[in-house]
């Protein structure tokens, strides 16, 4: 779907009103999309006075760093960071080394089994994480693997690998096999066709997983709170702080988990093409 | 997963004069480590869990169905049963109604796009946990939704026409207000999941396809009808289910928004498992019949809406 082919195309102009309608509803999305988080961001500098009252103002318009300096000198924002950040990056590694070659594999299959294992696969997130989360812990604790970062990021990709699989799968079989079946003609190894033929070609695919499992890890909450007896990950501290923090605490601790995450979204979706998830949905 | 693949039949023919080993170890050696994980850390537990739900915390007997009966006779579970329906359906009507007129407005070319683009998928980016405080923050009784609405009567009062506004506490309320509350938190988070995938189905729709609907003259309305959503179908499918899944195991922004008043299965699992009550078997029969409900969902769904389509390849 290049530019040119689209130009001959002969479209009639919309009128002013419709173009108006579009430009209000567009607006009202992306401040819809927009707005909480710009929220949060002023309820991190609001006074308190700003917040209660039968009456709340709209804006803060005195805004203060108190709840950002106690947020960040009182030592419970750093070592959760380090954390999250750590067990999002174990999570994403695993997910690759561990789905890739597996999907690779599954896509070969043939196409009833293929199609049962990824639907099976799936299957299984329909149990509430719980379940599963419940049982890794208690067995987690017997190994040793509890409260450790390994032992979360292994936790993680219970979660992770169904939808891997089948993102990867879809992607896999789109490889065409006379591909490899050439670089083998051509004297390539199998491990050799792999890597310089099959995982160049599926290289988007690869990069929006990676990005799914790193998101899933930074954002999951449950099996970090079943895993976690003393490093609290940033999720956990969060919701500790909805507990018994206060709001602008709160939200403080919420920006330093959203900013980095909102730059990655917005870096990546300009490469995160829809047709990199196309592989997976083909009807 | 793992037992279907040792009775898988080639897909290619053997090699001359080697073994099956030959052909395909690569292939195995591959997913062997996807297999054990799978088998070590999901099918295990899975099993543990039914295990679990059969089983009697009183005398130990196997199998028994008295933690399904002890769920059946609580009124919270009904209640929070109940809930995640009331829930799940409003979610999913939401996302899957607001994803597709997303999809449709980025798939138009306009000034600013891409910039929109980004903005509309950002929500992506936020942890759950934080929208279910963002939201804490918006639908508190002193919080930006009754301070906006407040705004509203007041504007509404200048213009002469009189309303009054009670400012509502959405969370702590009960019933629907609540519920909803907790769908549209949901909502906001994941529309750019729904978003996505249908983008990804309207580029698949060859152009030549819309153009051939315009020339014979069928306006924007019976384009989107007869020509379009049809053929996003497979992709509305795969939506719906991804998200129906995640929608019907809502928790996280339930315990922030609702946990108080309005339970949902989620939530109850949560509360029979942790330390007051300390039930796992409970807690297992309820996850069970959370798994028959998404599985009875899909399978209707797939069945009313999708027909024979096929989700996967």
């Amino acid at each position: 779907m290049t530019e040119a082919a689209r130009r001959p195309a002969p479209r009639e102009r919309p009128r002013a009103g419709t173009r108006l309608f579009f430009a209000a509803w567009v607006a009202i999305c992306a401040a819809a999309a927009l707005c909480p988080i710009l929220v949060l961001l002023m309820v991190s500098v609001a006074p308190g006075s700003a917040l209660f009252g039968e009456r709340p103002p709209l804006f803060v318009t005195t805004p203060t760093f108190r709840f950002w300096r106690v947020v960040l000198e009182g030592g419970d924002l750093w070592a959760p960071l380090g954390k999250s950040f750590a067990v999002a990056v174990m999570t994403t590694a695993g997910a690759l080394v561990l789905g890739a070659p597996g999907a690779y594999t599954i896509a070969r299959l043939p196409a009833r089994v293929r199609y049962g294992v990824v639907v099976g696969l799936l299957v299984t997130r329909m149990l509430p994480e719980f379940s599963i989360g419940v049982s890794v812990a208690t067995r987690f604790a017997q190994l040793g693997l509890a409260d450790t970062y390994l032992g979360l990021a292994l936790a993680h990709l219970t979660g992770v690998l169904p939808l891997v699989a089948w993102l990867l799968v879809g992607a896999f079989e789109g490889v065409p096999r006379d591909l490899e079946a050439a670089a083998a003609i051509d004297g390539a190894s199998r491990l050799a066709t792999l890597g310089r033929v099959v995982l160049p070609i599926t290289a988007p695919a690869l990069a929006v997983t990676a990005l799914f499992a790193w998101l899933y890890s930074w954002n999951e909450f449950l099996y970090a709170r079943l895993l976690t007896t003393s490093q609290n990950t940033l999720p956990l501290q969060v919701f500790q702080a909805i507990d018994r923090g206060t709001r602008q605490q709160m939200a403080a601790v919420a920006v330093v988990l959203v900013l980095p995450i909102l730059g990655v979204v917005a870096v990546l979706q300009r490469h995160l093409r829809p047709g990199a998830l196309a592989g997976a949905i083909r009807g | 997963m793992g037992g279907r693949l040792t009775v898988w039949r080639p897909g290619s023919p053997r090699a001359p004069g080697g073994s099956w080993i030959r052909a395909h170890g690569l292939e195995v050696a591959l997913v062997l480590p996807l297999v054990a994980y799978l088998a070590l850390l999901t099918a295990a537990p899975i099993v543990e869990t039914v295990r679990l739900s059969v089983s009697s915390p009183l005398d130990g007997g196997f199998p028994s169905l008295g933690r399904y009966r002890a769920l059946l006779a609580s009124d919270l579970f009904r209640a929070a049963f109940r809930n995640t329906l009331v829930v799940a359906l409003l979610s999913l009507v939401l996302e899957t109604g607001l994803g597709l007129a997303l999809a449709l407005t980025l798939h138009r070319r306009f000034p600013l796009r891409g910039l929109v683009r980004t903005l509309v998928l950002l929500p992506l980016g936020v942890p759950t946990v934080v929208s279910a405080a963002v939201m804490l923050l918006v639908f508190a009784r002193s919080g930006y939704l009754n301070a906006l609405l407040l705004v509203g009567a007041d504007a509404l009062g200048v213009l002469g026409i009189e309303w009054r506004f009670e400012p509502v506490a959405w969370t702590v309320e009960g019933g629907l207000p609540t519920l909803l509350t907790v769908a549209v938190a949901d909502t906001w988070k994941v529309v750019p999941v729904v978003t996505l995938i249908l983008l990804a189905g309207l580029q698949a729709i060859p152009e030549e396809v819309e153009e051939a609907a315009r020339v014979d003259g069928a306006t924007g309305w019976r384009r989107l009808v007869g020509v379009i959503l049809p053929l996003l179908v497979p992709y509305l499918t795969a939506a719906v289910i991804l998200r129906a899944i995640d929608a019907f195991r809502i928790f996280e922004v339930a315990l922030v928004l609702a946990g108080r008043v309005e339970p949902v299965l989620g939530t109850f699992i949560w509360n029979r498992y942790a330390p007051p009550t300390s039930d796992p078997f409970t807690a297992a029969a309820a996850a069970i019949v959370l798994f028959a409900l998404i599985l009875g969902f899909v399978v209707l769904y797939l069945r009313l809406v999708a027909g024979r389509q096929e989700v996967t390849a």
